[in-house]
This record gives structure tokens, C-alpha cells and sequence, in this order.
């Protein structure tokens, strides 16, 4: 058995949009870049990026949505240009928001619509909607319409409708936006789950500790590149073991203080977080005892009113890397 | 060749029924438009001096004008539909072809269809009076399954042609009265300047329906009802085999240009 479920090799994706009154111009814009990436069976794997990163786009080529400009992408050892009807019996798939399911009909209709589309047995489908129904958490109301569900329950709607056909292969695109931190607990214990019966996720996420919670590799991308991938713990390592100390100042001393920092070493950065009162600044430090002991004589409320020192997190990774990237 | 999926048709002729037909939208289309259509047809046939309304060009003719807009409004809020709220990227990632999926919805609209000429029938013999006893039964009968193929035949060629592009709805609406008028639902074709008539012979729907009329008027000429269904089948089966090429190249296109979400 192939062991790589997922394999995209220098994946492009350029739009062309015809422009003018007569639609003599063309406006080409780049999408997706050179997107190489491959993912094993069984992981978990996070795709993390700003809107208009190419995440959706990386998602819909490898779901046959879309066709790559550029480049070969592979499901299960199946081309998704040449065996597209076959790479689609063996994927599942889930986009953000309330799109993609009829409203006017009740869960169970819709799902019992999209068996029909992957010409599952009536039997097997008769078991497995009460199944999934259960699994996502919706089994009390299956009978009601879609458009009477909250955005959770879409969401989970959403979910039940990718595993219908039990594909060895999930694409969730951001799939916890606009769903309460309860809904989006539950959601990703649902997804752990689906892990542990032997899935492979391909997830998209804005969220940070949802990406560090659940994936086991994680891609950064920007502007349509692939520009860090690594599991998160090697990530947050790759810009060093640097401290973060953010402390919460009285806005009138933050150039007395910021002076103070100027004289710890170069590779400590500085960064004034926002502008409203009172402001926060951000030290990133390899010697964060010798910022403490230059803040000391400020720990006060007159100049210092709340102090953390933390260890990074993936976001502060993220935020890095994208930063690095515009500049 | 494929087995037929009678489970899919089932499933996809009760969605259709629910989200689409069943709404006053729909019944409006399918019933007001019509009777709208028949009392401007009485109008006019009173005002050129006629005591009676005309069977075939004033009651059936408005029942037909239904059949078809009620088909073009259908299969444009179909794809739209779909696109605005995002299950036509669901369907078309599903392992079941698009082009399956819009041959049966719109068989679903044309068979809907038939409430249009159902109520026009009914308002013939109930309110208007006029006799069934020199009707050629079989005639119109083979004539109306046929108008309804070549009913199928071009709506499915919309059909593929509106996922083609975000736009397409747009240039499909400006079709929707042309054809009726080529087509002479509410009037005879010989009326029409001769130029149009040619042009009018490219549409099955036209020749199906001539059968249909002339078979209502008590027409026996079994050489002209043979003729006019053999050119409807073969223009029909052009438009079929048209739209087996369109498919394929709306399954690319719209994979290619990224519109099959309208967001």
C-alpha cells in the first residue's frame, strides 16, 4: 500500500480574468505557487496561512475543484486531473460557513441526496446517516431543516456530509470559523476521532492552537507559497528558544522604557503592540533575566502595570514568519 | 452502457420538486404567466373580429408559453441556485457527473411543465367549451412526448450552458421570448416572414409543437406528423449531442476560471 495519501509536486494555480468592455484585457494573478507538499496516511496535517494566502485555492486543486495551471498533485497514488472521478470516490471534503447544502431541506434529506451522488448502497446508507448523525453531535435533529441550524451545526452538517461515503482522505477548510468554543471543542475531538480511525486530514485553519492541538505537520503559506513546514514543536524551535515578555505600560513612560532596551543585545526585537492606552510591548529576548533585571527598577504602576514572560507559541512563529515574508 | 441509477433519479426528482417547484415562484410561473398569456391571446383574437378565442394559438399556446418559460427559469435558478449557495461545488466533487445531475433536473421541469398545459387544457373544454371530437388523439399525443423530448433536449443544453460562466444566466433570459416567437406557440409559423421560418426550423421545439396543433385541429396526414416528428427527433438529438460536447468542456472550463462558487 502507497503510504503517502497526499502528494502535490511545484502546484501552481494562476486566474485569468478577462477585463474592459470587451474583454480584450487579461489580468492574470498567481494564486498558488510552486506548492509542493506531501502527506502520509494517517496525519494530520495543517495548512496555515493569511486570507488570500492560497489555502482554499491548494484545497480545491487537490479536491479536483479546481485544475492546476502548473504541476502534478496525487491522492491515494491517483492524478487529480487524469483519474479525477476516482480520486473523488476516495475524498471527502468540507468548506467554511453555512454554503453548500439545501436549506429548505432537512439534514437526513440532504445527506440521503448526497449518497445518491456517490452511488452509495441504499443499505448502507440507511445505517450510516443515524451514524454520522451521532458522530457529529446533530442526531436529535436530523428531521429539521437546515436553515433552522445555528452556524455550529452547519458546520457539523458540513462534516457529516464529507464522511457520508467514508473517504480515506478529509479536506477541512476552516472548519471551526464562526462556531462557539464549546461547538469548536467538540469539533476538534471530532476530528481527533477521525484520526484515530485511520483518516488523513488535510486541515486549513486561522487558528493557531487549533493547528498546534491537532496537526502533526503544519505549512505556512503566503502569497501562494510554501514558505516554513515542520511539525509545530520544530517550528517553534526554528526561530530559536527565544522568551517573549509582554508587559502592559503606561503609554506616556513607553519611550523612557523602550530607551532601557535599547541596550539589550541585537537579537532581542522590540515591538510596540498597539496604540491604544495603556499600550504593550512585545520583547522577543534570548536573555530575558537581563530584560527583567532592565525592568525592574520600572515595576510599578506608574511605568509597568502587568508583566508576562511566556515561552513562544505557534502564533508567535506564524506572525514571525508572515512578517519575515513582507519584508 | 451505464445502468440507469434509479435511486439518484428518485432522489434528485424529490429535491428538485422541494426547493424548486414546490414555491409560489414556481406555481406563478407555471400558471399565472400561462393565463396571463392566454386572456392578451383571447384580447387580440376578440379584437380582429373573432368570436372565439383560437384553440390551438390562444389557450394551448399560452399553456405551452408556460411549459416554456417555466423550463428557462427553472434551469437558470437551478445553476444560480446552486452556485449562490455553494452546493454546485459539492455536486460537481462528487464522483456523479454535473450533466446527470441537469439531465434529470430538468426532466423534473419539463414534467412541472405540464401544469402549464394541463390548466390550459382544463380552461379549453371547461370555460371555453370547445369539443375533443375531431382531435387526433394519437397524433397529439406521440406530438406532445415529443415536444416534451425537445423540450428536455434544449433545456439540458441550457443547463450545461449556464455553469459555464457566472454570465450565462444573462445571455439565456434574452432567449426565452425569441423562441417562443420563432417557435409560433401563440401564432402560426406561416405567418412569420419566410427568413424566420428557416430560422425557426433549427429548434425541435417548433416542429413537435406544429405536429401538436395541427393534431388538435383534426389533422390525419399521417406523412406530415411523420415528417415534422422525424425532423424534431433528429434536431433534438443534435442538441443532445451538442450538449455531450458542451459538458465536457463546462466540466473544464469552470474547473479552469474557479466559478463554480459565485463567491
Amino acid at each position: 500500500m502507497n503510504p503517502i495519501a497526499i502528494e502535490a509536486s511545484s502546484l501552481n494555480k494562476i486566474f485569468k480574468t478577462k477585463m474592459g468592455l470587451w474583454k480584450t484585457k487579461t489580468k492574470s494573478t498567481v494564486a498558488v505557487e510552486d506548492v509542493s507538499l506531501t502527506i502520509e496516511r494517517g496525519e494530520l496535517f495543517g495548512l496555515l496561512g493569511p486570507n488570500g494566502a492560497g489555502k482554499t485555492t491548494t484545497v480545491k486543486m487537490l479536491t479536483t475543484l479546481l485544475l492546476p495551471t502548473n504541476g502534478t498533485a496525487r491522492i491515494l497514488g491517483m492524478d487529480v486531473v487524469k483519474h479525477t472521478a476516482e480520486v473523488r470516490k476516495h475524498i471527502g471534503f468540507a468548506f467554511s460557513g453555512s454554503r453548500g447544502l439545501y436549506n429548505r431541506l432537512t439534514a437526513i434529506q440532504n445527506l440521503k441526496y448526497f449518497a445518491e451522488l456517490y452511488s452509495l448502497d441504499p443499505e448502507f446508507t440507511r445505517k450510516r446517516i443515524p451514524d454520522l448523525l451521532e458522530l457529529v453531535g446533530l442526531s436529535t435533529c436530523g428531521n429539521d431543516k437546515v436553515e433552522t441550524y445555528s452556524s455550529g451545526m452547519t458546520q457539523r452538517m458540513h462534516l457529516a456530509r464529507a464522511l457520508l461515503h467514508d473517504p480515506e482522505v478529509l479536506f477541512l477548510d476552516e472548519p471551526t470559523v464562526g462556531i462557539d468554543p464549546v461547538g469548536s471543542r467538540e469539533l476538534r475531538q471530532t476530528i481527533k476521532d477521525l484520526i484515530s480511525f485511520g483518516k488523513t486530514i488535510l486541515l486549513t485553519t486561522h487558528y493557531m492552537a487549533e493547528a498546534e492541538e491537532l496537526c502533526q505537520r503544519i505549512a505556512i503559506i503566503n502569497k501562494g507559497r510554501i514558505v516554513a513546514l515542520d511539525s509545530p514543536d520544530a517550528l517553534k524551535r526554528r526561530i530559536s528558544g527565544d522568551s517573549v515578555i509582554e508587559a502592559t505600560i503606561q503609554a506616556v513612560q513607553a519611550q523612557v522604557l523602550l530607551d532601557q532596551l535599547r541596550v539589550v543585545d541585537s537579537r532581542t526585537v522590540v515591538e510596540l503592540k498597539n496604540s491604544i492606552k495603556p499600550e504593550k510591548i512585545c520583547i522577543r529576548t534570548p536573555e530575558p533575566a537581563r530584560v527583567l533585571e532592565l525592568l525592574s527598577p520600572y515595576l510599578n504602576p506608574q511605568y509597568i502595570q502587568e508583566l508576562e514572560v511566556r515561552n513562544q507559541t505557534l502564533e508567535d512563529v506564524y506572525v514571525t514568519i508572515i512578517k519575515g515574508d513582507k519584508e | 452502457m451505464k445502468r440507469l441509477r434509479w435511486g439518484l433519479i428518485k432522489r434528485q426528482v424529490a429535491v428538485q420538486v422541494q426547493v424548486i417547484t414546490l414555491n409560489l415562484y414556481s406555481l406563478g410561473l407555471f400558471v399565472i404567466q400561462p393565463a396571463v398569456f392566454t386572456a392578451v391571446g383571447m384580447l387580440l383574437s376578440h379584437a380582429a373580429g373573432n368570436a372565439m378565442p383560437d384553440l390551438v394559438y390562444n389557450v394551448i399556446g399560452g399553456g405551452i408559453m408556460g411549459m416554456w418559460s417555466g423550463l428557462v427559469f427553472t434551469s437558470t435558478f437551478d445553476i444560480v441556485d446552486d452556485r449562490r449557495t455553494g452546493v454546485l461545488e459539492f455536486i460537481v466533487g462528487s464522483p456523479t457527473s454535473l450533466a446527470t445531475v441537469e439531465a434529470i433536473r430538468t426532466l423534473t421541469n419539463v414534467i412541472a411543465g405540464l401544469l402549464s398545459l394541463s390548466v390550459a387544457f382544463i380552461a379549453a373544454l371547461a370555460i371555453f367549451g370547445y369539443s375533443l371530437k375531431n382531435v387526433n388523439f394519437w397524433g397529439a399525443g406521440v406530438s406532445l412526448l415529443l415536444l416534451l423530448f425537445a423540450m428536455w433536449c434544449i433545456g439540458v443544453f441550457l443547463a450545461n450552458f449556464l455553469a459555464w460562466s457566472r454570465m450565462s444566466g444573462t445571455f439565456v433570459d434574452y432567449l426565452e421570448m425569441p423562441v417562443a416567437f420563432l417557435c409560433g406557440f401563440m401564432y402560426p409559423i406561416r405567418i412569420l416572414p419566410v427568413w424566420l421560418q428557416i430560422l425557426s426550423g433549427i429548434l425541435p421545439i417548433r416542429w413537435a409543437l406544429q405536429a401538436m396543433d395541427e393534431s388538435l385541429l383534426g389533422n390525419r396526414d399521417l406523412a406530415f406528423l411523420i415528417t415534422h416528428w422525424a425532423v424534431s427527433i433528429g434536431i433534438s438529438l443534435i442538441f443532445l449531442g451538442i450538449t455531450s460536447w458542451l459538458q465536457v468542456k463546462v466540466h473544464d472550463n469552470i474547473r479552469v476560471s474557479g466559478e463554480l462558487s459565485s463567491i
